[in-house]
């Protein structure tokens, strides 16, 4: 029987993690909704005025304030990366349940799939699909999507491997059970531990993924802010005003940093 | 020769051992016994110094002859038990198969406990590993030398084990369950090569182990444990006849063995003669595929279990014996139709015959309570239902009577298994086995991994259930005593065939066939 001591229960990745994962999600949800200045405001008097009581973060080439634009941008990737999440997460569970406990076939063609699109680099087959599908955000969801879905049918279908020879799927064989409560009812718990941690550090690479597609001008589109064009923008003003480039770089240091040490003080918790 | 006084262990939390105090004489048999998580095989580790770091010993002293080799609140002394280790006192574990490193060969395994404790050059230790092995009984030494762990049979590599802890002839041997991943047969001959080396080498031994039948064999004396205290201790002989503690008076009584009087079937044989078997088999065959994983492997058939016949009466417990790989569990696989590719024919009378399996821990879904795993069956069933399916309220009270009938009660009914020990499990297995009224059970092995007390309360649970539920029974062991308290008949199997079927008494009074003969004599030695 497993039992588990305080100290395990609660570590300090767990909380630190949560704070600063609690901190940017919700500065970026409000930020969506509500900004202290209007991110599209400009302000020619307020060009590249550095950081002060008054403009946190200072103001860019347009005078617009920096930390407002950074709300919206982080609010913009968490909310892109959290759908491109689980677009791939749900696709995962659904193609590893079926490959992993009926294997055959099916279980070949998907397995060759994904191994033919792991043998991309991520960023440049989203490119591709962005390319066929055209410029948006829906597109930069669902192209994003599809390059993750691979990761997520790996872990699953090794999950369902692992767990339909077990005694107590098989006696459920012997009750009756129909397959697919099989599937999604009596092994889809168990694996949602072990799934938990992969989604939190896949979403992690969906917000990199998100600010680097950004960041080269696919993804969002100006003049809405997002983490990644801001850094893009700001690319040519590094000697006149650093905070510019700084402010969305820290924000992606900070939001990356977080989830990671969230996702590990889960991985302790759990195991 | 070994003195452990008052020794105490305690990890992260409670003393898992108490104030222990045990002595090994020269030349002496000990037999630790008691059920699992007594705290017996931390007391070896403690004494052997291989306990996890985390552990604390609390209080105590352990002596080899004079020399203090550990003392309460004195960090461990690594170079002084190195010293030890080996020359002076070794040790063979449970599994042969994680204890051998697997990308070894044999040979070499041996060859390294040489290497590393004396000076002799490799001819020399070559020849003494292949004198060693064959003095355990390793009848092709060269071959055995050469070959990797895989390539070796459970009891090989046990003998191996053994080999590499007898090599340089310790003092002290101290053997934790080493037999009981292995068969009846092979359990027999590797207690009988221990025995020997005792008497050849004169070494002291620590014989640790749940099967109190083996310790009488093998043990001078024995010290019973229990919840980390030993509670008696004292010569064999005298702790089986006269026990002085109740646990220990319990713990014999709970050993399945022919000694005791076996209860007559619940239902006349003439009443089982009149009805209609529940169960039906005519020259069955399985056959079992290999290489079909691979999208282009070649498929190769194998015939694993070759033309039997039965049949089970209503109420009727069959028994099935044989050795491990013998098809027992192929058998019954093809008889629950999971197992397709078969010729000849199955026919049942009931619905849907269920299983209960060995492992308690992997036979209930970790990730659902109790009431909602008794109440599956229902629900699977409902779906497939006529009359429709039972409702919500009626299902919760079946599941809570089930629970009752198999002595539990309703505060279990929305724990999860991991909150249950293992025999709650396997009630909680057979109560989910038999809510839909199945009239017919296949059991593999269902008490082989219970502590020998829980052994004896499950079986008592699974005579009462058959008696009030009318239950037949496929029941499958390698245990022939377990067999001979619960069945009516036994089938003994070798090598996918039946090589002989009679009324269990018949059997075992006349048995008629060589390896039925064997089987028998193997078990009765592990009782007198």
């Amino acid at each position: 029987m497993k039992t588990l001591s305080p100290a395990k229960k609660w570590n300090k990745y767990f909380t630190a993690g949560l704070v600063m994962t609690g901190a940017a999600v919700f500065l970026g949800l409000l930020g969506l909704f509500w900004t202290p200045y209007s991110t599209t405001a400009m302000s020619a008097a307020e060009r590249f005025a550095a950081p002060s009581w008054r403009h946190l973060f200072g103001t860019d080439n347009f005078g617009r304030d920096i930390f407002s634009r950074v709300m919206q941008g982080m609010g913009t990737t968490i909310v892109i990366s959290t759908l491109v999440v689980l677009f791939s997460g749900a696709a995962g569970i659904l193609l590893g349940a079926l490959t992993g406990y009926f294997g055959g076939v099916l279980d070949e063609a998907v397995m060759r799939v994904t191994d033919a699109v792991n043998g991309f680099p991520s960023i440049l087959l989203a490119l591709v699909f962005i390319s066929i599908l055209g410029n948006g955000r829906q597109n930069l969801i669902l192209s994003l999507g599809i390059v993750f879905v691979p990761s997520y049918v790996r872990i699953v279908r090794g999950e369902y491997l692992r767990l339909r020879d077990a005694d107590y799927i098989k006696r459920a064989r012997l009750m009756g059970v129909g397959r697919f409560r099989i599937l999604f009812v009596h092994i889809l718990p168990n694996i949602l531990p072990v799934f938990g941690v992969s989604v939190m550090i896949g979403l992690n690479n969906a917000i990199l993924a998100e600010s680097g597609m950004s960041y080269l001008g696919i993804g969002v589109q100006a003049p809405d802010a997002s983490l990644g064009n801001m850094l893009s923008d700001a690319q040519g003003y590094l000697q006149a005003a650093p905070w510019y480039a700084l402010a969305p770089g820290m924000v992606i240091v900070w939001i990356v940093l977080g989830f990671s040490l969230f996702s590990e003080g889960i991985r302790r918790r759990v195991e | 020769m070994i003195r452990i006084e008052d020794l105490s262990v305690a990890f992260d939390g409670p003393e898992v051992v108490k104030n222990v105090s045990l002595e090994i004489r020269d030349g002496e048999i000990l037999g630790v016994v008691g059920e699992s998580g007594c705290g017996k095989s931390v007391t070896a580790l403690t004494l052997m110094g291989l306990v996890a770091e985390s552990a604390r010993v609390t209080s105590g002293r352990i002596y080899f002859d004079d020399t203090l080799l550990l003392e309460a609140g004195r960090p461990r002394d690594k170079a002084l038990y190195r010293r030890f280790q080996g020359d002076e006192m070794s040790m063979v574990f449970q599994e042969p198969m994680t204890s051998l490193n697997p990308t070894q060969r044999a040979g070499k395994q041996v060859d390294e406990v040489l290497r590393l404790h004396t000076r002799l050059d490799a001819a020399e230790r070559r020849k003494k590993v292949l004198e060693t092995f064959e003095a355990v009984g390793l009848k092709d030494a060269e071959t055995v030398y050469a070959s990797y762990p895989h390539q070796l049979s459970g009891g090989m590599r046990q003998r191996v084990m053994i080999a590499m802890a007898v090599i340089l002839h310790p003092r002290l041997l101290v053997a934790d369950e080493p037999t009981t991943a292995l068969d009846v047969t092979v359990q027999n001959q590797i207690v009988s090569l221990l025995q020997k080396i005792n008497r050849q080498q004169n070494n002291a031994m620590l014989f640790i182990t749940h099967d109190l039948n083996l310790a009488r064999r093998l043990c001078q004396r024995i010290a019973v444990m229990k919840d980390g205290c030993v509670v008696e201790q004292g010569e064999t002989e005298q702790i089986f006849r006269h026990p002085e503690q109740d646990y220990t008076r319990r713990l014999l009584e709970a050993v399945p063995s022919r000694m005791k009087r076996r209860k007559s079937p619940y239902v006349p044989a003439e009443e089982q003669a009149l009805s209609d078997p529940v169960v039906q088999v005519r020259d069955l065959s399985v056959y079992y595929q290999d290489g079909g994983n691979s999208l282009f492997g070649k498929k190769r058939r194998h015939c694993v279990v070759k033309d039997v016949n039965f049949e089970i009466y209503p109420g009727e417990s069959l028994g099935l014996v044989g050795e491990s790989g013998c098809g027992k569990t192929t058998l019954s696989r093809a008889v629950l139709g999971i197992n397709r590719d078969i010729e000849g024919q199955v026919l049942h009378s009931t619905l849907r015959p269920q299983m209960i399996f060995q492992d308690p821990y992997s036979s209930l879904n970790p990730a659902r309570t109790v009431g909602w795993q008794l109440q599956e069956p229902l629900r699977a069933q409902g779906a497939t239902a006529v009359g429709g399916a039972m409702t919500r309220a009626d299902m919760e009270a079946a599941a809570c009577d089930m629970l009752r009938r198999v002595g539990m009660d309703e505060r279990y009914f929305y724990r999860r298994p991991a909150q249950l020990s293992g025999g709650q499990r396997q009630r909680v297995s057979i109560a989910q086995a038999l809510i839909t009224h199945p009239g017919f059970i296949i059991a593999d092995e269902p008490v082989s991994a219970l502590d020998v007390t829980i052994q004896a309360q499950i079986m008592e649970l699974m005579q009462r259930l058959r008696r009030e539920m009318k239950l037949s029974f496929l029941f499958i062991s390698h245990d022939i005593n377990v067999v001979y308290q619960m069945c009516d008949r036994i089938m003994v199997m070798k090598e996918g065939r039946i090589i002989e079927t009679g009324e269990t008494e018949e059997i075992f009074d006349s048995p008629k066939e060589e390896y039925t003969k064997e089987l028998l004599a193997s078990a009765r030695n592990n009782v007198q």
